[in-house]
């Protein structure tokens, strides 16, 4: 029992990582532009098959794939943003997310109709078998997403809080008027940041595809649905916040799966999320805890 | 300096600027007068980009820049000073300043400018790690100045930077803006406060619905019955 809950929670914080990764895309975007893009899976998704595309047609190795899905992704994400942000800044964010839902649409469905198949391989980035630490069960490429999602938690702290562009960033987020009259581009600005989340949500999805070993279509939706329930339990729009919310995510889960199976897992992590915000609505009433951004 | 022809900025199907003509001397501190919602800031904004005429033409010692980016008017050499001070809250003291130069590349020439802004402003000094939105409102005010100055202005557009602040405070800027002045920095100041404006401004305008109903020295400003009605006449309530 206690070597359950023990392999659990590292199962957990592992799965948990790419969910925190793929929550920090969506805090970037959130925290600087009051913006959900619910774009923000499909986009991965073409990135990854971009990736499967140059493994299966011309065989390339793990690193070329995993860049090209990284930097298709953010080639997606560059049309999500011109197509539906870029039109509407400053103004009407409810219409620019429909119009990343309508793109999400297009996107998945450019994908089932277009491919011969539904699900295509993946090549798996370390290809060892699980190691033990102390009867805990641990596979190498699961390490390597929790590292890096360590190591991009990081860096992000220390672009927005330590340099130039993230005090720009952070200036826009709180007040994009003000940025605009000490000079601070907010348009590009903006735009850096929707291509830097595209990046880091191509490179979480990039781990979590290449530890399947295949991708579907319906990888775009389960993206989206994982980082933005990771995003809410954490508290809409911060670093730590969000980090925080993919590791609950993913350990709540895993417990969930093995103790309950997955119909419950599911119901564990809707009634965890329903207490997150009703618990935030008690508490916070005064404090904006939902508008602090970055 | 500045020289602002016949420019008329819109806010939707209302006019707010109807065709503005005026100019600010270069070393001078020259002072826009008139009554809320005349169009001071409107003309503020149109100066420095935030909002971009109809007609007209806005040019800096020669150059136009009208309907140029912010960001490009802060290179010609234009910073504001904002209506309501407008600092960063959640962002330190430093951290504003730093903000401030965002467009310039020199970091030893930003540093010695913040050592400099820190000396010119003490009280900025003691509280340069604290939060911006926990400063009074003066010292808020004097950081929103020397946030302007970290770009290194050569004309400084200050919308009513005495809005709201103890006399005593008011008096502090108005020392700050003559001292500023002396060193070189032309002024373009937006102020409801005719008595203090008249000890330190060189030349005046009044606006009024969104034209230049008047301009004059000082002297002239003393004379001129509208505004000694306005404005002279009895203090303004505030
Ligand atoms: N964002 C806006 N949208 C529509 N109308 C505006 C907007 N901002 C200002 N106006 C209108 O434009 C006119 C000029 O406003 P402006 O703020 O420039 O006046 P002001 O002289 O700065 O006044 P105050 O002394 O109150 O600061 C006013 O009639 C105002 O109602
Ligand atoms: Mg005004």
């Amino acid at each position: 029992m206690a070597h359950d809950l023990a392999q659990n929670t590292v199962d957990g914080l592992m799965t948990g990582s790419a969910y925190a990764m793929l929550a920090l895309g969506f805090t970037l975007i959130f925290g600087v532009m009051r913006r959900l893009n619910l774009s923000y899976g499909p986009s991965i998704m073409i990135g990854a098959y971009l990736g499967t595309l140059v493994h299966l047609q011309f065989g390339m190795g793990a690193a070329v794939v995993a860049l090209v899905t990284v930097l298709g992704a953010v080639a997606a994400g560059f049309y999500v943003e011109r197509l539906c942000f870029a039109p509407m800044r400053g103004q009407a964010a409810t219409a620019s997310m429909v119009a990343s839902f309508a793109i999400w649409m297009q996107l998945e469905e450019l994908a089932t109709l277009l491919l011969p198949r539904h699900s295509y391989p993946f090549p798996a980035l370390i290809a060892r078998p699980p190691f033990e630490i102390a009867g805990i069960l641990i596979r190498a490429d699961r390490l390597l997403t929790l590292g890096a999602a360590i190591a991009a938690m990081l860096a992000l702290w220390l672009l927005v809080h330590r340099s130039r562009f993230g005090l720009a960033l952070r200036a826009t987020a709180r007040d994009r008027a003000t940025a605009r009259h000490l000079g601070i581009d907010v348009d590009r600005i903006g735009l850096i940041a929707f291509l830097g989340a595209s990046a880091l949500g191509g490179l979480a999805g990039m781990l979590v595809i290449a530890a399947d070993q295949q991708i579907t279509p319906m990888f775009g939706m389960w993206a989206t649905f994982k980082g933005l329930v990771a995003m809410m339990l954490g508290g809409l729009g911060s670093i730590p916040g969000a980090v925080i919310g993919g590791l609950l995510l993913g350990v709540v889960e895993a417990h969930g799966q093995w103790f309950f199976g997955p119909q419950l897992r599911d119901l564990l992590v809707y009634a965890l999320l329903f207490l997150c915000l009703v618990l935030r609505a008690g508490i916070g009433a005064g404090v904006p805890s939902a508008e602090r951004r970055i | 300096m500045l020289d602002v022809r016949d420019v008329v900025t819109a806010y939707g199907k209302i006019e707010a600027l109807k065709g503005v003509t005026l100019s600010v001397a270069e070393g001078r501190i020259t002072c826009l007068l008139g009554p809320n919602g005349a169009g001071k800031t409107t003309l503020m904004y149109s100066i420095a980009g935030i909002l971009k005429p109809r007609r007209g033409r806005i040019a800096l010692k020669d150059r136009e820049i009208t309907g140029r980016a912010p960001d490009q008017v802060v290179q010609a050499g234009v910073a504001l000073v904002p209506e309501n001070r407008l600092v960063f809250p959640q962002m330190s003291v430093r951290e504003n300043l730093t903000a401030g130069a965002y467009l310039r590349r020199d970091r030893a020439g930003i540093a010695a400018d913040m050592e400099r802004m820190f000396q010119r402003f003490p009280r900025l000094k003691e509280r340069e790690g604290q939060l911006a939105g926990t400063l009074s409102g003066g010292e808020q005010q004097m950081l929103s100045v020397a946030r302007a100055l970290m770009s290194r202005p050569r004309l400084l557009l200050m919308d009513e930077p005495s809005l709201g602040l103890a006399p005593l405070v008011v008096e502090e800027i108005f020392r700050i803006v003559t001292e500023l002045n002396r060193d070189g920095t032309t002024i373009f100041l937006v102020e409801q406060n005719a008595h203090m404006a008249l000890k330190v401004a060189h030349h005046f305008y009044l606006m009024e619905q969104g034209r230049v109903s008047f301009s004059g020295t000082p002297g002239e400003v003393e004379e001129a019955e509208v505004i000694q009605r306005a404005y002279l006449g009895s203090r303004r309530a505030d």
